[in-house]
């Protein structure tokens, strides 16, 4: 009896330590990807970042609006930003390729769906940003051209303008990276919707004083005031 | 585009027939069917008392009129009149300009034909009623034509609550960043040196974009930045007549003017960086006129959405001006509420220059800042109109004059602003 349990104590160890020497040099074998991985992405970041700078993206950002909306959102500027998804990407694309090295069956065909999604990704972070760079641009000069032309309102009308720009960019970006599709498009449905029927409920039907009130204080009309009755020329 | 392309063959075979002249007189002309006869006639008339023994051409550079312009100019010959008769042939034609109607095409297009003509002085006369009489032309074309001046520009009697968008801005930064005192940059008529035209003529303004929208103003201030000789002569306005010319509003003529203004700082940035105090261009044929008299009067409500277009325009003002600048711009603001600001010249001046130095690092889009400029001037005017309505003319004329001096001590924080830009 005694003789059985060493046996099994033995054959255990025995397969644990053949197991160890099969996974061992797998691990270590992920574990230099990973650090070479890491430091590649961090040469890269640097690398980018040396580079967005010297090409005065920084400033770029700021004329088009996308240091004020990053700021305001608490984030880094946009040389430091776009550095960091570089990191990432790379780091990420490394730290998948280690894990595959495994061989875990669960986690295999990891990198070829990181591979698939990283252009992708690549395209909606385009989208994303051009889309930014446009919506900035239309509600600038949109709000320019209300303010001149002394019409009521030119924040609510350009700013109406720029969130159009902005839900259709995300809209795109989504679809891009097939992120739960049906279910973003059906909350951004449910949601637009359910927005829609309460402004119309709570603005036209249940508080229209209210709702006037309020409008006329953040929305005042502007007095008459004609800049063409001096001569100006 | 080169001469060859400029001028089409018939218009080519006609200057040679013209051969060389001594003065051309161009009149930029676009449907002016009721007055450019009597531009003509006030030409002709110039031309015979002041220039009979010269080699002389006029040319109306047409855009594409079709009210009868053209036809107009072809059969009121010069010879009409005995009065009009000079000792040599005078020459009269239309030439029509190719591309957008524009006074920049068509003064290219005068500029071109003077080139080729080797004319010693050249004269660019409006075909509008009210613009210059026979007298006035003459005046123009003399200091050109017998004293070796590059440039003439009009200076008239006017009331100093007129033309605010001159005074307020663009005659004043003129001032302080060129150093020259010269009474209207926006040359509507001038007269110029053929030097001169061929010198303009290499430039790339013409094509550019806002310069070609301000081409006068900039022609103006590029006399004043190179070294050309600039004069002024006193005219006199001919009594205003009729016009088809609609009247343009302020958003037709604010962002051409002061971004052609700005592009041209930019351009000439290289000739303005001294601060060195400004010098009184000569003015030839009298004493410098006056102001005009008379009250204009407030029209009222001017200026009682400054406060809201402030607060409209903050994230966009915030990215052009200085701190400092946005700040008192904000007290200047909330303190006007709904009437009109008093908008004071230390912070006006502050605001134009730290609009100048953004326009230059190109903040945000280019257009977008000039435009962004439009609704603090209008509080300006308002602020100035107000304040001198029931004035003696004397008086707001003097301040304008301190707002000028006002632009000139503060040119070392436009210098500064501008450098420190990337």
């Amino acid at each position: 009896m005694t003789q059985l349990i060493a046996d099994a104590v033995g054959q255990a160890w025995a397969n644990f330590l053949e197991s160890v020497a099969l996974y061992l040099p797998r691990i270590l074998a992920t574990l230099s990807i990973v650090i070479v991985g890491w430091v590649i992405a961090a040469l890269l970041c640097v690398f980018t970042r040396w580079t967005l700078r010297w090409l005065r993206f920084d400033a770029l950002s700021e004329r088009i609006g996308l240091a004020a909306a990053l700021r305001s959102a608490d984030l880094s500027p946009a040389s430091v930003l776009a550095g960091s998804v570089v990191f990432w990407l790379v780091f990420l694309g490394f730290l998948l390729s280690g894990i595959d090295v495994l061989g875990l069956t669960a986690l295999q065909g990891l990198v070829a769906g990181f591979g698939q999604f990283v252009p992708r990704l690549l395209v909606a972070l385009a989208i994303l940003a051009v889309g930014f760079v446009v919506a900035n641009f239309a509600w600038r000069a949109t709000l320019l051209a209300a303010v001149n032309a002394r019409m009521s309102s030119p924040r609510l009308l350009s700013s109406a303008v720029r969130s159009l720009i902005l839900v259709l960019a995300v809209a795109m970006a989504l679809e891009q990276i097939a992120v739960a599709q049906t279910v973003v498009l059906t909350a951004f449905a449910i949601a637009f919707g359910a927005v829609m029927i309460g402004l119309a409920i709570a603005f036209g039907i249940g508080g229209g004083g209210l709702a006037r009130r309020f409008l006329e204080r953040q929305f005042p009309e502007r007095p008459e005031s004609n800049p063409d009755r001096v001569s100006h020329l | 585009m080169t001469q060859a392309t400029l001028l089409s063959d018939d218009l080519l075979r006609r200057l040679i027939s013209v051969g060389q002249v001594d003065v051309l007189v161009g009149v930029p002309t676009l449907n002016n069917a009721d007055t450019i006869a009597g531009a003509l006639q006030a030409v002709d008339e110039a031309l015979t008392q002041h220039f009979a023994r010269a080699r002389t051409v006029v040319i109306a550079a047409d855009g594409g009129s079709r009210d009868g312009t053209v036809e107009i100019v072809g059969t009121t010959a010069p010879e009409g009149g005995d009065r009009y008769r000079g000792l040599r042939t005078r020459h009269r034609f239309v030439a029509a300009y190719r591309g957008v109607p524009g006074r920049a095409a068509a003064i290219r297009l005068i500029f071109t034909a003077a080139d080729l003509l080797q004319a010693r002085a050249v004269a660019v006369v409006d075909p509008e009623a009210g613009a210059l009489t026979p007298a006035a032309i003459g005046g123009l074309l003399r200091p050109v034509g017998a004293d070796s001046f590059d440039l003439a520009a009009p200076v008239r009697a006017r009331h100093p609550l007129e033309r605010l968008l001159v005074t307020q801005l663009i005659r004043p930064l003129v001032r302080a960043a060129y150093g020259r005192q010269l009474d209207e940059p926006l040359l509507t008529e001038f007269a110029c040196s053929g030097r001169f035209a061929a010198h303009c003529l290499a430039e790339d303004a013409w094509d550019r974009s806002p310069m070609r929208e301000g081409i006068e103003l900039w022609l103006a201030v590029t006399a004043l930045s190179g070294r050309f000789r600039a004069c002024q002569t006193v005219v006199e306005a001919a009594p205003p007549g009729p016009s088809a010319r609609p009247r343009l509003g302020l958003q037709d003529v604010f962002a051409p003017l002061v971004g052609s203004l700005f592009a041209a700082l930019e351009a000439h940035a290289g000739a303005w960086q001294r601060d060195v105090p400004s010098e009184p261009v000569p003015v030839i044929g009298g004493d410098h006129p006056p102001p005009h008299e008379g009250t204009a009067g407030a029209p009222s409500g001017l200026g009682g959405t400054f406060a809201q277009d402030v607060r409209d325009l903050r994230p966009v003002l915030e990215s052009i001006l200085a701190p400092d600048t946005f700040t008192a711009l904000a007290a200047v603001a909330e303190a006007a509420g709904s009437e009109a600001p008093r908008y004071t010249d230390e912070v006006w001046v502050s605001t134009v220059y730290d609009f100048a130095a953004a326009y230059h690092a190109g903040v945000i889009d280019r257009a977008h800042i000039v435009k962004a400029l439009m609704p603090l001037y209008v509080g300006r005017v308002a602020s100035f109109v107000t304040r001198h309505a029931a004035a003696a003319p004397g008086e707001a004329a003097q301040n304008l004059e301190t707002l000028a001096q006002q632009f000139e001590r503060s040119k070392p924080y436009l210098i500064e602003r501008w450098n420190r830009t990337p």
